[in-house]
């Protein structure tokens, strides 16, 4: 199946560089240890053979195109990776007539691994319902229909615990945390030129490295993904000290369903729910 | 938490209503505890969840966030925002171990002096019973 995805994303980048629909084409390439994926980025057409797709795919390639502002671009996008690019495009941070998504349908990804291949999926394929793209102008692999999302039962067993038990937990992780934001750099969702992080005026977090400043961090990172973070979940993959940071994004996601029935991405047109409102809605609050 | 080991807790009350109305407590003799910290803003939609973070960081035992009832606000839709992002804000600091009932939001119009009085009443006293926050 690999091969066969594989020579049709070589075959469509091919023929979108030579008839000029494009003039770069991101997808994935084998790295240096000639087995884990990484991203690529061909501007010709006689580099497509380049490409390469498996379950080594794991990067959100659509973070890249909002280095690729006003440039016509394609870009590979497994199911999760499709509703970051209906994000940016609610969000307007993108032009629909300057993307080209090559869809996959998603296999499913591995766990990253040195000089040899993982068989242990990520735990996000496990929770995943969205192996289909949801916006793509050009499909790889025979579309799936899937249940909406069940519970998660990492997030019950940390509710069931109590308050004091919560904080001191994630009081440990903030003493783990290094604050060196890869979450936010490989997060497709964080684009903000100046990060609250580091601002000087006001210093909402300081430049130390101390667990109430990084605590301030991953809640405030965590909240601004708050209606927005699409399950990628590649803050928590790229995160050198493994904070578990997919439990906040995915307490908010469980929440923004109960509160205001929505989830990120699924299309082009909804606001995501904080910049909009109803006015005779009750949230519990203020009664 | 201050030195005599009472809560601290941090008001964020809007310009318009309930500022006014904490105003209106003071001007009509009604008394309240000395916890809350007062802090004026335009509007309940201006307060920003980091400001809230903040506080807690910072060691607050609990934030009030206050503005005009849904449906006065001076800038008409203000409080609707604020209402939405305060739900979820709460959802989330309680998943991180700061109680639920250490963040309120409350809706307080110019007149209500002896409601504002009764709120910070209530709350402080909730928040004695509460107890200091724990493990941070």
């Amino acid at each position: 199946m690999a091969a066969d995805f594989t020579r049709q994303i070589r075959e469509k980048a091919k023929e979108l560089l030579e008839g000029g629909t494009v003039e770069c084409v991101i997808g994935y390439e084998t790295g240096t240890d000639g087995v884990s994926a990484r991203p690529a980025f061909v501007y010709d057409a006689a580099d497509v053979d380049r490409l390469v797709f498996d379950n080594t795919c794991t990067h959100n390639l659509v973070k890249y195109l909002l280095n690729r502002k006003g440039k016509s671009t394609a870009v590979v996008v497994k199911g999760c990776d499709s509703r970051a690019l209906n994000l940016l495009l609610s969000e307007k941070q993108i032009q629909r007539d300057q993307v080209y998504a090559i869809g996959v349908v998603c296999p499913g990804v591995v766990e990253w691994g040195w000089n040899r291949r993982s068989d242990r999926t990520q735990d996000r394929c496990g929770w995943c319902r969205q192996h289909t793209p949801v916006v793509s102008d050009f499909l790889v692999g025979e579309p799936v229909t899937e249940e909406p999302p069940a519970g998660y039962s990492d997030i019950a067993e940390m509710s069931a615990k109590t308050s004091e038990e919560r904080a001191a937990f994630w009081k440990e992780q903030a003493e783990r945390c290094i604050r060196c934001y890869a979450c936010r750099q490989a997060c497709p969702g964080c684009y903000c030129i100046d990060c609250f992080v580091e601002l000087l005026e006001p210093e909402w977090v300081g430049i130390r490295i101390a667990p109430e400043e990084n605590w301030m961090w991953n809640t405030v990172r965590a909240f601004h993904l708050g209606g927005r973070c699409i399950a990628c979940n590649e803050c928590e993959r790229v995160c050198p000290v493994n904070l578990p940071l997919s439990l906040l994004n995915r307490r908010l996601e469980q929440e923004v369903v109960d509160l205001f029935d929505y989830r990120a991405g699924m299309s082009e047109d909804a606001p995501a729910p904080l910049i909009t409102f109803k006015k005779d809605e009750s949230l519990g609050i203020g009664e | 938490m201050s030195a005599d080991n009472s809560p601290l807790v941090i008001g964020f009350l809007c310009n318009w209503c309930s500022y006014a109305g904490a105003d209106m407590a003071g001007t009509s003799r009604q008394s309240y505890p000395t916890n809350i910290r007062i802090i004026r803003v335009p509007c309940s939609g201006r307060v920003d969840p980091l400001l809230i973070v903040k506080c807690f960081e910072e060691g607050a035992d609990a934030v009030l966030v206050a503005g005009c009832h849904p449906g006065d606000c001076h800038y008409n839709e203000g409080n609707y925002y604020g209402r939405r992002r305060f739900a979820l804000l709460r959802a989330l600091l309680d998943f991180m171990g700061i109680e639920r009932e250490r963040f309120r939001t409350e809706w307080v119009s110019a007149s209500e002096g002896k409601r504002f009085a009764g709120i910070i009443t209530e709350f402080t006293d909730q928040m004695t019973k509460l107890g200091p926050r724990k493990a941070s």
